[in-house]
Order: structure tokens, then C-alpha cells, then sequence
């Protein structure tokens, strides 16, 4: 290795405090990437590899647009000439007495058996049986499933063959190899309509086809006809939003750990400018003396990304179970499978490190390669120099925050489009720190100087000297506060605005069923209206189909109802808007309206039990239900149109002032209880339904805490850098009489200066990313307004963080000073 | 009369300083021919550093002349410069400038291994020289002022210079280590044949010098040989 090269490199373990600090820095920034890329990764990959096995050698799949499809189209479709063979199909969810989430399928052994051959190698459980045997055991009891080996294994061993699940024990006759991960049970398919009180219906039949168009021809009416290819794609098509958003995060932690090099590599630039000096003079060039920079910075990129690799894998083992439960609460039902380990991680990490290395360090070099060795070598304190550059990237800076606001006002650009606009305000807010820091620290250095006395004057003098380290410390802690600040108040928001759509929309006293699955018959439904007492009763009715290919939701309800117990937050008029929707008309959600420029007064079309049928749009609603738009029509009008009468809740409404309330709405409970319904009140509902949405942002504050955690150790690099290379000012203190409690307390004041003033600047910061995430990102991911509602405790949660890292990042170079201030005396080299 | 190895012509250097510009050199004249022990005396501030800093090619000047052995600094470029310092010049600083993390052999080595002949026994054999034997797994601060000047000038010497400029080699020394210093330089020179010039506010070094030149206020005002010292 060459000596120039040596020299550089010597510095890491010389530092080894510092380096250490650096080093787990950049493994923070990049296991955040690592492990959210792996878990989206392996959330992806399970759902296609959940697909495809399902999916087994079908080309197509028919289905009513909404609802069950009738079982008397089963042997029209196998007459059909276009169909090779058939499988009817019921596919549901099933809760389990552990509160799991399992897939069922009840499919007929013998249709299905061509076209799910994986499923068809049964291993039976009684051995004393021949296969004939236990198949008709299968078919004929009723309670009888077969599951997957994966489940299998996780049930205790030696435990009777009972899987206890909501519905009831089912009895287990035997077990498939299932490669796809996900926890499956099979059913006779009688069995299974028989416990989801199916009867004549199917969910729908996969089909092999020989001609699609053919096929269509004869059955694209009423019907919806749908490729394996165009099913994979419309379920991918719902993660999309969700997965941008979750990329992005990722994305955000890893912006933090590049700033974090820059930050790691401006410190070694100032470290190195002196050696960099005397190694100009004697005769080494500029490329020398970047290669010996760069591979300091690589060696730090290098190990931190495998550190970084190996961290984001145990975080993909936390991650993955969360991401898999948000998009089964949110989309569809997924279990995604733990990452195992690869090699392939430890090079993706060391890839990214490095990749971050090079980007965080080439500002840094540039500077490095054009320091002039004279003043390198006199040891010039280049303080004019520093705010001459300060006000240059302050410049730089305000030209990048208008290139990011013309990103933002472009109309109907991409969401990416969005995001690039956020990751250019961050770096343009983050040039404009070291100018802001000029400007406000004479303020500071009142205020600490009042604080702090003698040595507050002097610590806030030494981050104002230092600007070229301090600043980007400042900056990168400021931009983390910043999007802990921004993520709070864009959450804080988004909940607020739940919880005033549940107050407007979910108002009922009580809710029987639940408003996922259509368990609520009909004839109960009919006994409740009968209650005496009862202001109103409410059916809901929740379904997936399709709109120009996409998949949306089909809600219907009870206009009259609504329009007298709900408060619908409107985008135009009030309660007048339920007219349209009793005369057959529907509303749409903003989502829906934004997402397929769909306005009140137009006319769209949904494909129905006997064809397309027209709607005419009679207002647009504010809505969370779902990103994917939601449309809203009356009974009467759904059931007229798809001939769907199931029903997957009602919601009970009563007078809040009337005499027998309590008595009314507990003989509602009771009759509901009897038939074995679930029932919640309001409050538990929204009690729920925030749940779900707390759940749901447990991956975006785990980043959050992760940027943190990058960005104090950003902070405490730069304190041990500034105490590393003070030694001889230390020195000059010694010699003046300072005590080492007062030094002590300068580093403190130095490192809560540092902590305040990023404090101060992400207020502003973090409030303006907030207001971009809501306006802009959430927007144009999700189609949904969500209402601003500025809350302190962000900031005063964020204040505490920024105290506490403050003074975490002082413990050590507190101690130092308390180990070694004592000895320290000025000496020339 | 050979060329002179330094031959420096109507040279200036101005530094803007609050929007003007403040003269470090004031047309500046000079010739060194080879093996020449030039002392230039000077208070602090009159110009000496940055007449070294220029001959070194470490600094281009505002107006004027440089020649190295005939070569002309300006036309020579930052990668010609830059190889006139691997291996025609030897700097030797106030402050030594050891780099800090490399050992007492590796800073010597270093500067073979800049001037392309990465022979380790030539380092050796200059510390050798320098009365440093012994001490080449060191490091800079676990040596005295004395000995760490010592290998700057070992570092210099090894790859066998035309030029050794020394700005200050005492400054940071007590007498008697100074005085070492100086006689090992002069050694060093007169043994080699090396053009020597030495900056210096000591009037004590110039007993070292054959010749000795005076700057005051960025212009050469005095010359006188080493015979006729003042002092």
C-alpha cells in the first residue's frame, strides 16, 4: 500500500472512538434500507409465490363483479367449449382461537385436482386407512380440513388433530406441501359453504380455457372474466401507494446516513488539510491524495455497510411480521415468510455503504483536493473563508428550494415527482443551516453566556469557529428532528382527520358483523328492524370489483338512514347530495374522484349481474375506507344491479335521549350474541378502526427512530472530533487557570448548543414537511385529503429527544476531558 | 560560470487583504548557482516564506520569473511543478510537518516513494546519516524537537535534491539543538553538492552560509559572501 495511502488510513484506528461512531452511523443508515427493501422484498415475493401456487395451472378465473356467483352456472361452464376444466372455488379468511389470520379454500378434491396438483399429494394423518379411506372421511365430515405442513409443524406435537378456530373446532384429516409459505387449509367445498352459509353460491370457479375471446363472448356479461396475469396485476396494483411510501422512508434513512459520510468525511477533510499540506509540499499530487481520502472513506462505507447488512437483517425479522400484518389489515390477506440469510446482504449492504460513501464524500473531496497548501500548512484559522462558503451554500441552498417548490406546483405530476420535490427541499434547507447558525449566534451567545457563564460565551464562540464541522452535524440532526417532527404532526393529522370522519360517518350506537366479510343474514336483519324503539337500522354491504381494471370498493347502505344519523363530510353541498343516491344515483369518495377524474355529474359504468349498468355520480365525500376509491349507492339500487343481498354488517342507531335505550340496545346484543354475531359499539369500532391505523404506522416510526439514532451519532462525532482536535487549545485553557468541571461543562454547552439550534431550525423545517407530506405526498400516493391539525406535542417530544441526544452525545467527550484534561499541556509538535 | 541553479526575475506577490492588495514581494531578483549555502535574513513578515513557497512551486507569484536549473516554473504546469518537489526540491519547515501516523523510516520513505525509487535501504542509510539509527519504528511524537527535524531533513536529503530549502530549520529549536542542525545541513550540502538556502531571522545561521542575503519588506536590499559576516 502506498505510504500517502497509509498515512490516511493510520487515522482510523488512532481514533478509534470516532471511527467506531462513524462506522455505526453509516450500518444505521443502511440496515434502515436494508431491512425495509428485504421485508418489501420478501412481502412481495410471498404474495407471488402465494399467487402462482394458488393459482396452479389456471389460465382464467369468472366471478360475479360483486358478490358470490351462483352454483347453477357451474354446469353451464363445464359445457362451455372454451373451457379445458373447471374448479369451483369458495376462498375465505379464517380466524383461528390464537387470534392467527389463516387462508381457506374449499374446493371440490376431485375438479380442483388437475389444477392444483401440489395440493392434491395429501399426506393423511390416520396411517391405519388406505387413501380411498381417508379421502371419503374428508369429503363426508363435515368439520374435516386438510392444512398445509407449514401449519402443521407449528401445532404442538402430540396435540389431537383439532385446529380451534372462531367458527368452531375443525378436524384435521391430513397435510400438502405448500411452498408458497402462507398458512392454508383445504375444505370440501359443501363443507365450506355450509360454514359460511353459502348455500348455491361459490366465491368463483378457475378455469382452464382453450379460447378467451370465445369465452368472453359468451360470458363477459354480467361476469367479471379475469387472467391469471390481470388478477397477479390488480392485486400488486393495490401494495403500489403503499410500497412507495414505504420505499421512500427507507430511502429517507439512507439520505440521512449519506449526510452522516459527509458529515464523517468534512471531519477528516479538516483533520486531514494539515497532512494534506506537508504531503502537497514534498511532492504528491492531487490523484495521490484523493485516493488516500477515498480509501479512508470507502474502508468506513466498507464496514459500516456490512455492520449495516447484517443489523438490516434482524430488522427485516421485526419489519417483515409488521409489514405482513399492515397489508393484511389494509389489502389482502398476506403472511409473508422471514428473510433467510444470504450472502447476497452482506454485499447488498457493503454495495450501499459504499455507494453512500462515495456520494457523502465527494463534495468533501473536492474540498480536500483543492486546499492550498500554504494555508493548509500555517494552520490558518480560514474563518472569513468558512462564511464565505456558508453564504455560498446558502445560495446554493434558496436555488434548490426553488427548484423544489416548481416540483410541487407542477399539476398532476407523478407522486415520485413529489418525493424527489421533499428530498430537495431537505438538502436545500440543509445549505442554508450554516448561514442561519452565522446569524443567530450572537443571539446564542447571549443567552449561553447568561446560561452558562464564562465557558457558555466561549463553547458558543468554538461551534461558530468550527462551522465547517458544527454545521453539518447541525444539519444532518436538524433533518432527522425534522422528519420526526413532520412524520408526528402528517400522523398526528391523519388520525385526527379518522377520528372526524368516524364522528361523521361511523355514528352508530352499535355494529353486528363485521365490515370485512358478509356474515349477516339476511332474516336477522329483518328481526332487528322489528325492535321496537329503534331510530334506525343500518345495512352495510362491503365489496371488491373492478372500475377500468383497478380494483375499488362498492359499498351499499341505507340512504335514509345515513342521511338522518350521519354527518357525511362533503367536498360540495350538504345532506341534499342523498337524493341522487336514493333515485339510484352514487356518491364517490375523494379518492375515487381524484384517482379516475371522476366529478359530480358524471356518469360511470360497473359491470353488473346482467351487464354494464350506469350510475350517475351524485356528489363527492371525504373518505378513508380505502385509497383505492370507494363507491357508495343505496340498497336497492346494489341489490338491483349485482343481485347481491349478503350483507356484511348493520349498524343500530337509537335516540340518545329515549326512555329505554340501555334496554333496547341490549336486546339488540343479546339476539345478535344468540346467533353467534360479533357486536361492537361505536367507540369500539373507532377504538378498532384506530387500531389498525396505529399498527399500520409502526413501520414509519421505526424509521423515524432509526433517522434519529443516525443522526445523534452524527452529533456525537462531531463532538469527539472537536475535542480530538482541541487538544492544544485544551492546553491553553489548562495554562489559564480553567478548571476541568469547566471544560467539562463548555463540551456540554457546546453539544446542548448544537442540539438547540437543530431543534429550532426542524421547527420550522418539520412543520413545512409536515404540510408536504399531508398536501402534497399523502395526496398524490393516496388520493385522500387529510386536514392539518397542528398539535404541540411533536415538538415537545421532538425538544426532548434533541435535549437528551444532546447530552448523550456529551457523556463521552465529558469523560475524556475528565481522564485526560488534568495532563494536558500545550506542546508544539 | 555554470547557470544558476535559482534564477529568480523581477518577481512580486500581492495578497488581497480587506478588498486591496498588500505586497509580500516587491520585484524580487536573484541567482543561485549549484552548491551554493545561501542564508536569507529577514524579521518575521518580510517575505521570505513566500519567496520559498514560490521557488517550491507551492505558490504561482502575481508577476514574474521563476527558473529551477533553466526550467520555468509558470510554463511547467501544477503536474510539472509538482514533480520538480518529488525530486529536485527538499522542503524543511519551522515546524517540521512530519505526518503524524506514519513511523520515522515510513516519513522518510515516503518522499522515495513520491520521487519513484522505493528503495528502503536509501531511507535507512539517510537516517543513518541524520544520527537517527535505531529510531525508524517511531513515531513523531514520541521524538524530541531536535529529532524530529532531524528526519525532515533525512526526508529531504534521501532522495538526493538539486535544492534544499530550509525556512526556519532552527526557529523551533533551542541553540545547541540549532546549532546541530545546521551543521548537518551544511554537511549534507557540501558533501552532496547541493544547493542550500536557508530562511532565517537568526543571524547565528548565517555563520553557516557562504553566502548571505537580507530581505526587508519583500525586496533582497543586502548581499554579502560568508567571508564578510558582520557579525
Amino acid at each position: 500500500m502506498k505510504i500517502v495511502t497509509k498515512s490516511f488510513l493510520r487515522y482510523l484506528p488512532r481514533r478509534l472512538s470516532l471511527s467506531l461512531l462513524q462506522l455505526v452511523g453509516v450500518a444505521c443508515g443502511v440496515a434502515a434500507v436494508v431491512g425495509m427493501t428485504l421485508s418489501a422484498q420478501t412481502a412481495l415475493k410471498s404474495f407471488t409465490n402465494t399467487i402462482e401456487f394458488l393459482r396452479g395451472k389456471t389460465t382464467h378465473s369468472i366471478q360475479r363483479p360483486v358478490g358470490a356467483m351462483e352454483e347453477e352456472f357451474l354446469s353451464q361452464l363445464g359445457q362451455d367449449p372454451a373451457v379445458e376444466w373447471f374448479s369451483p372455488v369458495i376462498d375465505r379468511r379464517l380466524r383461528l382461537e390464537n387470534g392467527e389470520s389463516v387462508h381457506l379454500l374449499g374446493i371440490d378434491p376431485f375438479l380442483d385436482r388437475p389444477i392444483r396438483t401440489e395440493i392434491s399429494r395429501v399426506e393423511f394423518l390416520a396411517k391405519e386407512k388406505s387413501a380411498t379411506e381417508s379421502l371419503f372421511s374428508f369429503l363426508t365430515d363435515e368439520k374435516a380440513i386438510l392444512i398445509d405442513s407449514h401449519l402443521k409443524k407449528s401445532l404442538p406435537s402430540g396435540s389431537p388433530p383439532i385446529l380451534k378456530t372462531e367458527k368452531g373446532p375443525l378436524y384435521i384429516k391430513g397435510s400438502f406441501p405448500n411452498p408458497s409459505g402462507e398458512p392454508l387449509i383445504l375444505m370440501d367445498i359443501g363443507h365450506a359453504q355450509k360454514l359460511y352459509q353459502l348455500y348455491g353460491y361459490v366465491d368463483r370457479v378457475d378455469l382452464i380455457l382453450s379460447d378467451e375471446s370465445d369465452f368472453r363472448s359468451r360470458w363477459g356479461k354480467g361476469f367479471l372474466i379475469q387472467s391469471s396475469r390481470q388478477k397477479r396485476e390488480t392485486f400488486s396494483g393495490m401494495l403500489q401507494a403503499f410500497r412507495l411510501n414505504l420505499e421512500a422512508l427507507s430511502l429517507l434513512a439512507l439520505f440521512i446516513g449519506v449526510f452522516l459520510i459527509y458529515n464523517t468525511a468534512m471531519f477528516a477533510v479538516v483533520s486531514r488539510r494539515r497532512d494534506t499540506g506537508i504531503l502537497r509540499s514534498i511532492g504528491a499530487n492531487r490523484l495521490e491524495i484523493a485516493c488516500a481520502f477515498l480509501s479512508e472513506i470507502f474502508i468506513l462505507g466498507l464496514l459500516g455497510g456490512a455492520l449495516g447488512g447484517l443489523l438490516g437483517y434482524f430488522l427485516t425479522r421485526f419489519l417483515t411480521d409488521l409489514l405482513g400484518s399492515s397489508i393484511s389489515n389494509l389489502y389482502f390477506f398476506l403472511r409473508p415468510q422471514p428473510v433467510s440469510w444470504s450472502n447476497w446482504i452482506l454485499a447488498m449492504g457493503m454495495g450501499l455503504g459504499c455507494g453512500a460513501s462515495l456520494l457523502g464524500g465527494a463534495l468533501p473531496l473536492g474540498e480536500l483536493i483543492r486546499t492550498d497548501p500554504i494555508k493548509a500548512l500555517s494552520g490558518r484559522i480560514a474563518s472569513p473563508e468558512t462564511v464565505r462558503k456558508a453564504k455560498r451554500a446558502a445560495m446554493a441552498g434558496l436555488l434548490i428550494l426553488l427548484i423544489s417548490a416548481t416540483l410541487f406546483i407542477i399539476p398532476g405530476s407523478h407522486v415520485y415527482v413529489g418525493f424527489i420535490g421533499v428530498f430537495v427541499f431537505i438538502l436545500g434547507v440543509s445549505l442554508l443551516t450554516g448561514v442561519v447558525l452565522l446569524l443567530l449566534h450572537p443571539l446564542l451567545k447571549k443567552i449561553l453566556g447568561r446560561i452558562g457563564g464564562l465557558p457558555g460565551k466561549i463553547a458558543s464562540g468554538n461551534i461558530q469557529q468550527n462551522l465547517g464541522r458544527t454545521g453539518v452535524a447541525i444539519a444532518a440532526f436538524m433533518v432527522s428532528l425534522s422528519m420526526s417532527i413532520g412524520l408526528s404532526i402528517m400522523i398526528g393529522s391523519f388520525r385526527e382527520s379518522l377520528i372526524w370522519w368516524m364522528e361523521t360517518q361511523i355514528r352508530g350506537d352499535l355494529y353486528i358483523g363485521k365490515m370485512e366479510e358478509a356474515e349477516v343474514p339476511e332474516d336477522f336483519f329483518e328481526e332487528i328492524k322489528k325492535i321496537e324503539g329503534l331510530g334506525g337500522v343500518h345495512p352495510y354491504r362491503n365489496v371488491q370489483t373492478l372500475y377500468r381494471n383497478t380494483s375499488i370498493n362498492l359499498s351499499a347502505v341505507d340512504a335514509s338512514v345515513l342521511e338522518k344519523y350521519a354527518r357525511f363530510g362533503w367536498l360540495k353541498g350538504g345532506n341534499e347530495n342523498w337524493e341522487e343516491v336514493k333515485k339510484g344515483g352514487v356518491i364517490v369518495s375523494e379518492s375515487f374522484s381524484r384517482r379516475f377524474g371522476v366529478n359530480s355529474g358524471d356518469t360511470i359504468t360497473l359491470e353488473g349481474k346482467d351487464g354494464p349498468v350506469k350510475f350517475r355520480v351524485g356528489a363527492i365525500f371525504y373518505d378513508y375506507t380505502t385509497e383505492h376509491g370507494l363507491v357508495m349507492m343505496d340498497r336497492s339500487t346494489y341489490i338491483k344491479a349485482f343481485g347481491d343481498r349478503r350483507l356484511n354488517n348493520i349498524g343500530i342507531f337509537i335516540d340518545p335521549h329515549h326512555p329505554r335505550r340501555i334496554e333496547v340496545l341490549q336486546e339488540v346484543r343479546s339476539r345478535a350474541e344468540a346467533r353467534g354475531l360479533p357486536v361492537l359499539t361505536g367507540s369500539e369500532l373507532h377504538q378498532n378502526i384506530l387500531d389498525v391505523f396505529d399498527h399500520t404506522f409502526a413501520i414509519t416510526r421505526s424509521m423515524r427512530a432509526m433517522a434519529i439514532i443516525v443522526a445523534f451519532l452524527g452529533i456525537a462525532g462531531a463532538l469527539l472530533t472537536l475535542f480530538i482536535e482541541r487538544s492544544r487549545e485544551f492546553g491553553i485553557y489548562r495554562a489559564l487557570g480553567f478548571s476541568t468541571r469547566q471544560v467539562a461543562r463548555m463540551t456540554l454547552i457546546e453539544s446542548l448548543e448544537m442540539g438547540l439550534l437543530s431543534f429550532l431550525l426542524s421547527m420550522a423545517v418539520g412543520t413545512v414537511l409536515a404540510m408536504l407530506l399531508i398536501k402534497v405526498i399523502n395526496l398524490r400516493s393516496f388520493n385522500w385529503t387529510i386536514f392539518f391539525f397542528l398539535t404541540w406535542p411533536p415538538y415537545i417530544l421532538t425538544g426532548i429527544t434533541a435535549i437528551l441526544a444532546s447530552i448523550g452525545a456529551a457523556i463521552y467527550p465529558m469523560v475524556r476531558v475528565f481522564w485526560t484534561y488534568p495532563q494536558i499541556q500545550i506542546r508544539e509538535e | 560560470m555554470s547557470e544558476p541553479v535559482i534564477r529568480v526575475t523581477d518577481l512580486w506577490k500581492m495578497y488581497e487583504v480587506d478588498g486591496s492588495g498588500v505586497p509580500a514581494l516587491r520585484g524580487t531578483y536573484l541567482e543561485v548557482r549549484k552548491g551554493e549555502r545561501v542564508a536569507l535574513l529577514g524579521k518575521s513578515g518580510s517575505g521570505k516564506s513566500t519567496l520559498f513557497n514560490l521557488i517550491a512551486g507551492l505558490d504561482r507569484p502575481t508577476k514574474g520569473r521563476i527558473e529551477i536549473e533553466g526550467q520555468d516554473l509558470e510554463a511547467l504546469g501544477d503536474k510539472g511543478r509538482t514533480t520538480l518537489r518529488r525530486t529536485k526540491i527538499g522542503f524543511i519547515f519551522q515546524f517540521f510537518n512530519l505526518l503524524p501516523t506514519l513511523t520515522v523510516f515510513e516519513n522518510v520513505y515516503l518522499s522515495l516513494e513520491l520521487a519513484n525509487k522505493p528503495d528502503p535501504e536509501l531511507a535507512l542509510k539517510a537516517l543513518k546519516e541524520v544520527g537517527l539509527e535505531g529510531k525508524e519504528r517511531r513515531f513523531p511524537n514520541e521524538l524530541s524537537g531536535g529529532e524530529q527535524q532531524r528526519v525532515a531533513i533525512a526526508r529531504a536529503i534521501v532522495k538526493h535534491p538539486s535544492i534544499i530549502l530550509a525556512d526556519e530549520p532552527t526557529g523551533n529549536l533551542d541553540t545547541s539543538t540549532g546549532n546541530q542542525i545546521l551543521q548537518l545541513l551544511t554537511r549534507t550540502s557540501r558533501e552532496s553538492g547541493t544547493t542550500l538556502m536557508m530562511a532565517t531571522h537568526s543571524p547565528l545561521t548565517c555563520r553557516y552560509a557562504t553566502r548571505i542575503l537580507r530581505m526587508v519588506d519583500g525586496v533582497i536590499t543586502e548581499e554579502t559572501s560568508g567571508e564578510e559576516r558582520p557579525y
